[in-house]
């Protein structure tokens, strides 16, 4: 029995040992945002984000950079999420390692909610100052009321340099230059620690007498009224009076003292500036879409029709923030995350360029593992079985044109 | 020593041991009322007491004094009937206000980076010592409902203006004007707390022009009296004692 006990606690000690030892040794950081495990519905039938550009791939405590791009507002909103009529442009990062010195949608400054309309393109541009260093997957986001954040692509950014000497200045009305960052911290370390003296001083002025057994003696033996004493009495007469006293007091001189004061600022901003995009020529009938399950491939069946006047060849399809090219009419050269890139992704049964006036059924296979890594395969488990996208013509001058598509998506699972 | 005997031989003991257990008993009121007491304004006072954004003169003046005063209305009825001990309020309120600034400084600036100057707590302090002074003064729960339930949502906005009136001065930013308060919640992004969650300005007290905290504190006061009767009756509940006859054990 007692050889039992001792190897029990010996396996203890150790399981014990390794159980703690892993929680200390394997710390993963925790720097994504999710995006992985929104609905694929959600991703691919709301905001579609196109062009973006991060500025920088590193920056220094102090610098900046931007990250712009368009998105463009499905017209097929799905019916299960809220339109967004109240939407904020905001930003996916890891706690405020960025500020947010900037934002703005069709060139105006979006600090609040704005409305946006379906069917409509924006072209939106975040100012980020640098604060903590380390690497951040910093992303787009649109959060929409009603319908939860939608998370757009997002880049590994690397901020070097020291939290330490991070500044945020600001110029208020009054003319007095602040340091935002540290602004108001001591006056806020101040008024409380002084409040809290003397919420301790009327609780030291209790507990110094004996409390809880001889009180409740002398209450349960009818004494009651002698617990409190004419002393307590003014005490605590003192320190109701005072406490009045000192709030109307600093009431008062901080009035004197912040004399222009206004209430915080709130409300929605209408009638968003949208982007043209020029007028698409080019019309696209989704005859079927399949999802090869065990392929990670998904297979549409489109008739192209040309009605403008310049040959065009399809070079991108982009759903969900990932871009699926033909890399004979398309190279991107902008940066965009390898994660999120198929470079050869994208293979038409017949690309060479429709003429005008051409109609063209075409077999189109979006293919890469980021069908698979992003979860969209997951979109047989939503609840409105439908994919959606940009497809991007170009023509031989390289002019770009943008079709939506949207359509019911079939699984093959053989 | 038999079954019957005293554990404690003389009186010295006895006060020794009385004291002890005052000691053993107030830290633990202390901790049970701050993790319950702060979990509880968390989930209904939460982003009202979080950011400075959300701190305006209608409803964070309306709701956080409403949802605040539950604790101390319970721990301040347990402690006088029990013990005639006028401290529930401020004990409640002290260890809510530890357990919100280890929160804020360990994870809202030691975790996420917000720095304390924009997620600092609010200060329920003054209600507090009013609210455990009128129970004193007047020995009444009745009085104590009724005049510090009022003072309770009176003193509130009063009590917190030297703190957050600073964070009030305008600025010009990019051709809007915001409060420094609106330019922090601005500036330092939270990636789940989109602008339009925010609860502030809203309302249909639009007839008091910009005089309107003092309706609002007025407002919160009398709600506070009726949530102090009904949470007073909480703490009586819990501190009365049920004697069952051995028959029914």
């Amino acid at each position: 029995m007692k050889l039992l006990k001792d190897k029990a606690a010996k396996l203890s000690f150790v399981a014990l040992l390794a159980a703690t030892s892993a929680s200390m040794l394997y710390t993963p950081t925790a720097a994504a945002h999710g995006e992985k495990s929104q609905a694929a519905f959600m991703r691919m039938r709301t905001i579609h984000w196109f062009d973006l550009n991060w500025s920088k791939e590193e920056v220094k405590v102090n610098d900046t950079m931007t990250l712009s791009g368009k998105f463009y507002v499905f017209s097929g909103w799905p019916e299960t999420v809220d339109k967004p009529e109240v939407a904020f442009l905001n930003v996916g990062e890891p706690g405020a390692v960025f500020i947010r010195a900037g934002s703005w949608i069709g060139g105006q400054l979006v600090p609040r909610s704005a409305s946006l309309e379906l069917g409509e393109t924006y072209e939106f541009k975040v100012l980020l100052k640098a604060r903590r260093p380390g690497d951040w997957h910093i992303h787009a986001m649109m959060n929409v009321q009603g319908g939860g954040p939608i998370i757009g692509p997002g880049k590994w950014t690397t901020i070097t340099g020291s939290m330490r000497d991070f500044v945020n200045p600001v110029t208020t009305l009054t003319g007095e230059t602040i340091n935002l960052e540290t602004y108001n911290l001591e006056n806020t370390y101040f008024w409380h620690a002084l409040w809290y003296a003397l919420g301790l001083a009327w609780l030291a002025y209790w507990v110094r007498k004996p409390m809880f057994i001889p009180r409740s003696i002398a209450i349960e033996s009818g004494k009651a009224n002698t617990l409190i004493t004419a002393t307590d009495k003014k005490v605590g007469m003192a320190f109701t009076a005072g406490t009045i006293a000192l709030v109307a007091m600093t009431m008062a001189t901080t009035n004197e003292k912040y004399p222009v004061t206004t209430p915080l600022q709130a409300g929605l901003l209408r009638n968003m500036k949208t982007f043209e995009m020029p007028a698409p020529t080019v019309a696209v009938k989704v005859e079927d879409a399949t999802y090869r399950v065990p392929g990670r491939a998904m297979q549409m069946t489109l008739k192209i029709t040309n009605n403008g006047d310049s040959a065009v060849r399809l070079g991108e399809f982009n759903t969900a923030s990932v871009r699926f090219l033909d890399s004979a009419v398309l190279e991107d050269t902008t940066g965009y995350p390898d994660d999120l890139l198929a470079e050869d992704g994208l293979t038409v049964s017949d690309n060479s360029p429709l003429a005008p006036g051409q109609t063209r059924t075409v077999q189109v296979t979006a293919s890469d593992a980021a069908w698979e890594v992003y979860r969209l395969a997951d979109l047989i488990y939503d609840p409105d079985s439908r994919f959606a996208g940009l497809l991007f013509f170009f023509d031989e001058a390289g002019k770009r044109q943008m079709v939506t598509v949207d359509a019911p998506l079939i699984p093959v699972f053989i | 020593m038999s079954a019957s005997q005293s554990a404690v031989r003389s009186r010295a003991e006895a006060v020794k041991v009385s004291r002890t257990f005052d000691w053993m008993i107030l830290f633990t009121l202390f901790f049970v009322v701050l993790g319950g007491y702060h979990i509880h304004y968390m989930l209904t006072g939460g982003d009202w007491d979080f950011w400075t954004d959300w701190k305006d003169r209608r409803l964070w003046v309306t709701v956080a004094p409403i949802v605040s005063i539950t604790f101390p209305a319970a721990v301040q009825a347990c402690l006088w009937y029990r013990y005639r001990l006028p401290f529930g309020a401020v004990v409640c309120v002290l260890g809510l206000l530890l357990g919100e600034w280890v929160n804020r400084y360990l994870n809202f600036w030691g975790w996420t980076y917000f720095p304390v100057n924009f997620c600092f707590p609010s200060n329920l302090i003054p209600g507090a010592i009013v609210l455990d002074g009128i129970m004193l003064l007047g020995g009444s729960m009745t009085l104590t409902a009724v005049l510090g339930g009022l003072a309770w949502g009176l003193l509130f906005y009063p009590g917190n203006w030297p703190i957050i009136a600073p964070l009030h001065v305008p600025v010009e930013y990019n051709g809007m004007m915001m409060t420094l308060a609106d330019l922090q919640g601005y500036n330092y992004v939270r990636t789940g707390t989109p602008e339009y969650i925010r609860m502030v300005e809203k309302g249909t007290l639009r007839t008091f022009g910009k005089d309107v905290a003092p309706v609002s504190a007025f407002f919160s006061g009398f709600v506070s009296i009726i949530i102090y009767f009904l949470w007073h009756f909480f703490g009586r509940w819990f501190a009365s004692t049920a004697f069952v006859s051995g028959e029914n054990v």
